[in-house]
This record gives C-alpha cells, sequence and structure tokens, in this order.
C-alpha cells in the first residue's frame, strides 16, 4: 500500500485574480478551477520538464460565482454550477473558440481588508496568456436560487443539484434533461449521489445567527429515494451528538458505494469542528471519524485506490487518510489557524496527480505517484 | 418561633406596620403609589412615568409625541451587500442590486420587501466613524462619543427616554432587546434612564410574573415601603437607593406587563414579520410604541462575518427584510411612522475587499446607515463611496452629524447641556450639525 511518501509538488500554477472555488481533472492531463468571479480556466499539464503549465482554454458565461464544477467520467463534457442560478455544460474537448487572453496575477488588492493597507504586500505583477475563449454548450435554468450542489453517478447517466430554496433536481445527464425534483426543508450545502443512482445524501442548512434554539433551525442531513423523493434516512439522528452545528462542507460516496464521507466546517463558528465521518451509506452509522482539520475541513475525495481520502482545509493543509484505520498517512503545507484557506481539490482518474487551489487563487498540482 | 421573630421583628413594629396598611386601604393604589417616588435615598424614579412620577420631574419632562425604534446589526452590516452595492465591481461580492419604488435608488436582492418602501428611507450611503472594533463601535454609536474619553456618557435610548417620555405612562421609557450592542446605559444621566432589557423576542423575564391578584401585589408594595422607610431612616445611602428603584421598578413592570403580551396578535403577524425572535422583536416594538414607549431597540446578531460573509448576510436579511417592512408598513397603517423614527444600524461596516476566508472585516471609512419615518424625508439616497466602497466620495457623515440628526427629527436639542457633578457634557460634540436634506 502507497504510503505517498514520495508525493511531491509538480507545478505551481498562479491565477491569483479571486478565490478559487472548485477544481476538476479532465482526464489525467487537464484540470479546470472555477472561480468567484465566474470564470473558468482549463491547463493542459503536459508539458516538458522545467516549464510551469499555462491555461489554454477560458470558460465565459457564468454571470456570478461559480459554486462547483465536475467532469463527466467520459472527460468529454465539464458541469458547472452557480449563483447566477445556472447550471452549464460545456465542451471539455473541443479546442474550437475565440482567440482571447488572460490576464494571471490581477487579483485586486484587498486594500481595506484590516484598514491597515500599509501592511498589505503589493500583488505579483500580472501575466497576460493567450488563450482559447469558449461558450457553454447547454445551459440549465430549472433552479431558481443559488445552485450550491453538484454531483454525478459514475456510470455518466445520472446529475443531481441542489440550491438555496432546498431543491434538489435529478437530471438526465446526458440529455441534460429534468428527470424529477422535491423540496428540502433549509439550503442545499453539499450533497452525493449513490453509486447505482438510487440516493442522493444531502446536508441542508440555513446559517441564521438570530437562533431561537429550536431544533428546526439546525442543520437536516437526509438520505433520500431519487425514485420517491422522499427521504429514507434522517442521518442527523442516526448520528446523534456527532451531528455538527453547520452544514456540511463536502458529501461524497466513494466509487464502490461502502463509504459515505462527510465533511464538516462550511462555516466556521466553533473550534474543532472540521472532522471526517465516514459513514454506512446503507445505515447512516458511522463506520469511522477522522481528525480532519480542526479550522474546518473544506472538501474531500476518495483515491481511486479506494484505500484512501484526501482532504484540504481552512487550516492551510491537506491530508491524506487511510480508510481502513483512519490514521493521517501523509498531510502537506503548514498549519495556521487563521490563513489562506485551501477550499477544493481534485484527483485524476488514475490516482497520480492531486490539484489543490488556495482561496488567494493559487493552484498547486502534486505527484501521488507512488 | 413566629413569623416575626424569625424575620427578627420586634412586634412593636409589627403593629405599627399593620398600622400603615389599614391605612393604605383608604388611598388610592395611584396615591400610595405615588407616595413612593422618592426614594428612601432621596432618589426620584423619572423614567418609569406617572405612577412614580415627581411633580418636579414631571414638569421637566417635554413630551414630544415622538418615539424611535432602533434595529441594532450587531457585529456590523456590509454595506455592500445591503444598501451601497457595487456591481461589476472586485468588490461587489455575490449579491445582486434589484429595483426599489423610487427610480434611481437600488438595494440588495435579499431585501425585495425593503424595496418596496424605499420611499420612506433616507440611506445615507456616506459614514465615517472612529472606532472599528466591537466594545468601542458599539459603544460610538450608541453614546456619539469615544469610549476612550473615558467619561459615563449616556446611550441615545436614555437621551431619547428623558425627552420624550410620556409621564402619563406607567410603561418605562428606554427598552432593549436582543444582544446588547453597548452597555453604557443611561450614563451621567442617571439610573433613571437606565434600559429596561427584555429577551431576544421581546419577552418579558420570569420574574415580572408574580402569579399573586394585582391587591396582593399593592399589599406588599406597600408593607416594603413601610419597611423600607423605617431602614433608610438609619441608612441614607445612595446603594440603598438603587435597590430601592430596582424594586419599585419590579412592581411597576408587573402592573405594566400586559402591555409586552403580544402573544395572541403575534400569531396574526409572524407570517408577515417572519417566525423569528428579531421579527417577534420588531413586532413587539411596534406595539411597545403603540404604547408610548418612546425608545426601543432590537438586536439583530450575527453580523460578524469575517468568515463566509456572504451565505451569512443571505441568511441574516432573510430574517431582516420581512421584520424591518413589516415594522414600516404597520407604523404607517397606524398612522405612526411620522412621529416614529426607524434607524437600521450597526457599530461599523465591513471591509470592501473581500479576504481569504471569504469573508467582510471591521470598516468604519465608508459605510451604511438607514433612517425612515418620524422626521426624516425618505426616498433619498444622501452621500456616496467611491467606485469601489473604500473612500466617501461625497457628503462625509461622522457621528456627530448622525446623531445630531437622529435628536432634531425627534425634537431633542442637539446641543442639550447636562451636568455630571459640576462637569458639563452635551448630548453631541462641539461643532456637531444635524443634516438637513435629510429632514422633512
Amino acid at each position: 500500500m502507497s504510503d505517498f511518501s514520495s508525493a511531491k509538488v509538480l507545478h505551481t500554477l498562479p491565477w491569483n485574480s479571486a478565490y478559487i472555488t472548485s477544481l476538476a481533472f479532465i482526464g489525467n492531463d487537464q484540470v479546470a478551477a472555477s472561480n468567484k468571479n465566474g470564470d473558468i480556466l482549463i491547463w493542459n499539464l503536459a508539458v516538458p520538464e522545467g516549464k510551469t503549465p499555462e491555461p489554454v482554454r477560458r470558460l465565459t458565461g457564468h454571470t456570478n460565482e461559480i459554486n462547483a464544477i465536475l467532469a463527466t467520467p467520459d472527460s468529454k463534457t465539464l458541469i458547472s454550477v452557480s449563483n447566477d442560478r445556472t447550471v452549464k455544460y460545456w465542451d471539455a474537448t473541443s479546442d474550437k473558440g475565440e482567440p482571447g487572453s488572460v490576464l494571471l496575477n490581477d487579483g485586486f488588492l484587498p486594500k481595506g481588508v484590516t484598514e491597515k493597507v500599509d501592511k498589505v504586500p503589493p500583488p505579483p505583477p500580472p501575466i497576460e496568456v493567450k488563450v482559447i475563449v469558449q461558450k457553454p454548450i447547454r445551459d440549465l435554468t430549472n433552479h431558481a436560487e443559488w445552485v450550491q450542489g453538484l454531483a454525478q453517478t459514475p456510470d455518466g447517466k445520472t446529475l443531481v443539484t441542489g440550491d438555496d430554496q432546498g431543491v434538489i433536481i435529478v437530471w438526465d445527464l446526458p440529455a441534460g434533461k429534468e428527470r424529477r425534483r422535491w423540496q428540502a426543508t433549509q439550503w442545499i450545502a453539499s450533497l452525493g449521489i449513490s453509486p447505482n443512482g438510487r440516493e442522493v445524501a444531502a446536508s441542508q442548512h440555513i446559517p441564521y445567527r438570530d437562533k431561537p434554539g429550536k431544533e428546526s433551525f439546525l442543520p437536516e442531513f437526509h438520505l433520500w429515494d431519487v425514485e420517491s423523493g422522499q427521504s429514507k434516512l434522517d442521518l442527523k439522528k442516526e448520528l446523534g451528538k456527532d451531528f455538527p452545528r453547520e452544514a456540511m462542507s463536502a458529501v461524497v460516496y466513494s466509487r464502490d458505494g461502502k463509504w459515505l464521507a462527510s465533511a464538516h466546517g462550511k462555516l466556521q463558528t466553533e473550534k474543532n469542528q472540521g472532522k471526517i465521518l465516514l459513514l454506512d451509506p446503507a445505515t447512516g452509522k458511522k463506520i469511522r471519524e477522522l481528525a480532519g482539520h480542526p479550522v474546518g475541513t473544506n472538501d474531500v475525495a476518495f483515491h481511486p485506490d479506494g484505500k484512501h481520502l484526501i482532504s484540504c482545509g481552512r487550516d492551510q493543509m491537506i491530508k491524506i487518510w487511510n480508510l481502513e484505520d483512519g490514521k493521517l498517512v501523509r498531510d502537506f503545507g503548514k498549519f495556521a489557524d487563521r490563513g489562506v484557506w485551501i477550499g477544493a481539490l481534485s484527483i485524476s482518474p488514475d490516482g497520480r496527480r492531486l490539484a489543490a487551489a488556495d482561496r488567494a487563487g493559487q493552484i498547486v498540482i502534486y505527484s501521488l505517484a507512488v | 418561633m413566629g413569623a416575626r421573630e424569625q424575620l427578627g421583628i420586634p412586634f412593636q413594629q409589627v403593629t405599627s406596620m399593620n398600622q400603615n396598611l389599614h391605612q393604605a386601604n383608604h388611598v388610592s393604589r395611584r396615591a400610595m403609589l405615588k407616595g413612593t417616588v422618592v426614594t428612601a435615598g432621596g432618589m426620584a424614579v423619572a423614567n418609569w412615568g406617572a405612577l412614580f412620577h415627581s411633580q418636579t420631574i414631571a414638569a421637566e419632562a417635554k413630551r414630544s409625541g415622538k418615539r424611535c425604534i432602533m434595529l441594532y446589526m450587531e457585529g456590523g452590516a456590509s454595506q455592500i451587500d445591503t444598501f451601497d452595492m457595487k456591481p461589476g465591481r472586485p468588490t461587489g461580492g455575490p449579491f445582486r442590486p434589484i429595483k426599489t419604488n423610487v427610480d434611481g435608488i437600488q438595494i440588495c436582492e435579499y431585501l425585495p420587501k425593503m424595496a418596496r418602501h424605499a420611499d420612506k428611507l433616507a440611506i445615507i450611503r456616506s459614514m465615517r466613524t472612529k472606532s472599528v472594533d466591537h466594545g468601542i463601535g458599539g459603544y460610538h454609536m450608541h453614546t456619539c462619543y469615544p469610549s476612550s474619553e473615558k467619561f459615563p456618557h449616556a446611550e441615545i435610548g436614555a437621551m431619547i427616554a428623558k425627552y420624550c417620555e410620556n409621564p402619563e405612562s406607567d410603561l418605562p421609557s428606554f427598552i432593549k432587546m436582543g444582544s446588547p450592542g453597548c452597555t453604557a446605559g443611561s450614563g451621567y444621566l442617571g439610573p433613571n434612564y437606565e434600559p429596561f432589557t427584555l429577551g431576544t423576542d421581546g419577552q418579558l423575564p420570569g420574574f415580572v410574573n408574580p402569579g399573586v391578584p394585582l391587591a396582593v401585589q399593592d399589599r406588599r408594595a406597600e408593607l416594603l415601603k413601610s419597611f423600607e422607610e423605617r431602614f433608610a431612616k438609619q441608612r441614607p445611602a445612595e446603594p440603598f437607593a438603587s435597590h430601592r428603584e430596582s424594586e419599585l421598578r419590579t412592581i411597576r413592570l408587573m402592573r405594566a406587563r400586559k402591555a409586552f403580551d403580544v402573544e395572541d396578535q403575534w400569531n396574526k403577524a409572524r407570517d408577515r414579520y417572519g417566525n423569528t425572535p428579531f421579527g417577534r422583536g420588531c413586532f413587539t416594538a411596534l406595539k411597545l410604541a403603540e404604547a408610548g414607549v418612546p425608545f426601543v431597540e432590537i438586536g439583530q446578531v450575527g453580523y460578524d462575518s469575517h468568515n463566509d460573509n456572504f451565505p451569512v448576510h443571505k441568511a441574516n436579511l432573510s430574517v431582516l427584510d420581512p421584520a424591518w417592512s413589516s415594522l414600516l408598513q404597520d407604523l404607517h397603517d397606524r398612522g405612526m411612522l411620522k412621529d416614529t423614527l426607524v434607524v437600521w444600524t450597526s457599530e461599523f461596516g465591513r471591509t470592501p475587499a473581500i479576504n481569504g476566508q471569504g469573508g467582510r472585516d471591521h470598516f468604519g471609512r465608508a459605510w451604511t446607515v438607514v433612517l425612515a419615518g418620524g422626521g426624516i424625508k425618505g426616498g433619498q439616497l444622501y452621500g456616496a463611496s467611491d467606485r469601489d466602497g473604500f473612500e466617501v466620495a461625497e457628503k462625509m457623515v461622522d457621528e456627530g452629524a448622525y446623531f445630531a440628526t437622529i435628536y432634531k427629527a425627534l425634537g431633542v436639542n442637539h446641543r442639550a447641556k447636562h451636568y455630571l457633578g459640576t462637569r458639563p457634557i452635551w448630548a453631541t460634540p462641539e461643532g456637531s450639525k444635524p443634516i438637513e436634506e435629510l429632514l422633512a
């Protein structure tokens, strides 16, 4: 079994325009990143040794923050969801489009963040890069609020999305047609779909601070039956004291359907709330608890080897966990209680590369090869 | 051992008390209560209206008929995510502006109900304030003075209670609900104008529900009074007076508590106000204003969004929007809005730049407050921030001008002079002037 001891940084990709919200490998040699300005960039990672990859394509069309992206299993389509209330499909393979450019390091000087503006370091010099600008190939407007949740089945046939009105929509992915929808009680913070497409796990919460202390204001976490749109399992009841007071930042099924990972720390209201739970999707019972990231876990992904989970968090750390014993195998980064979060990660389909992005707008590509 | 021995009261004194009780049965309840207006320590209890109001203080009180309801966004609400949006700018964030019922005024999409009341609002987009942390900011925005002066300044609620209270009212004149944005209280105005604090949702504390009939309360009050008069003759110290005042307030609140009981009406109103503590607080404020309380502050907690500013503000605005808009509508429908100033404020605003945690931090250089109703000319924007919101671009408003405007709208002299001992102090600092363009 790999201990990832030889894992190392391959590339550091500067974007530094706004914080990066999501990452997705397209095949093993391309990575896409979305940001809060509504832009998506795609880099080719297959470059000669010693060269830093540059973005080759820019996907434009969203008019507000993109919350999540994913690439279909055949690597032909990229799908994104946004605060502009749309779900967009993009051709992940085409190199056709308008010639254009993107300015890296145009990050807005964070003047005024603390009012002690003299202490803010100057940004790095901007770099202009020529890219192909592409438009979406499909625009789904079935949601009426910010779309936060996005997941697909491994066979690429079913897509599920969830929004801030608590609406969950199950789609025929290839056709882009709505198959079913149902209404949850709170905003959908994160969701996952079981590999067989029969269940959706969705974390819900409205982050009121004016709480009356009633049960109805606590987050919800249900397993829903896709066919009926009914809740099959109330995970809040199953988890008891392990249930957090905020929504999960990520809910992910393992490829074999044996594990359901829920990452805590969607909003930072308490310390030591960033644990990761491994649940049995059939019963909702906790199988194992991982220490996670004490300031909050932002994202998790199962490694294709089926034996590891990788997480990133608000502590500026990336951690690799052994699923069988829950032990930490390897970590990257330097702990910071209030630093720049690592907000998103993605693992290449062959498991040999990891991409992680921080809120300052930088992407780091790691080699995970043994 | 008998009861009097257990209490350590000599038999002769008990007899004397009984005589006092007997005499009290022949005086009216009002007269009896008036008799307690000057405490044993010589302190009058002015804030609590007629029942304990001395003639002297009643003569001083100016019944303006004006009221103020202050909605205090505890933690610092973001101006860019509410009333001073910067669409398309790097500081803009994910919220989008919507039109209002006034041409040229746009506000956040998550304040859709308030958008229908923009004709009542004066939106000041050019606040520049000096105290940008919670304690000192809350103090400054409640008293008009920096806490660094180390002087017991009075909160705005105490000042308005002093000058706008109704001498005939049995209710307290300065009421707070929710998390306190400031604990300065009445300061140099003295304990008579200390705030009375309710639960977050406007519920009274349990001690005001005595569970005994009014007549029994009266007899107990008089018994207490006779005890204390005897006690105070030997101990005329000020601490005793404060203690006595607290007792009197409790007794009075027991009598006035029905004004706070809005349960039946709330059942009909909660769908409009939102079934939240803040929503109920706003509805209770309406009822208290209707009953004659001149100043009510309602706090909405949770705006201090150094992390995750946008989901937190989105959730908070979903609570604020129905409550505030329903309050304005109900005040308008009852013909009360022209005499009721509704203030929306915080201790400061939030930074235009969005930090690495998706948050906005404390910011006092260019932020927004909103005034509506009594004495204010609605449907206007006043001042402006620059295109990214970092600086005031037009018509800077400081704490002094903000307070002076509120005081003038309520008919209070913004340069009213008071004394702490021999030291003079004014309601607003020297040079503070009301903003005439905001006044109706």
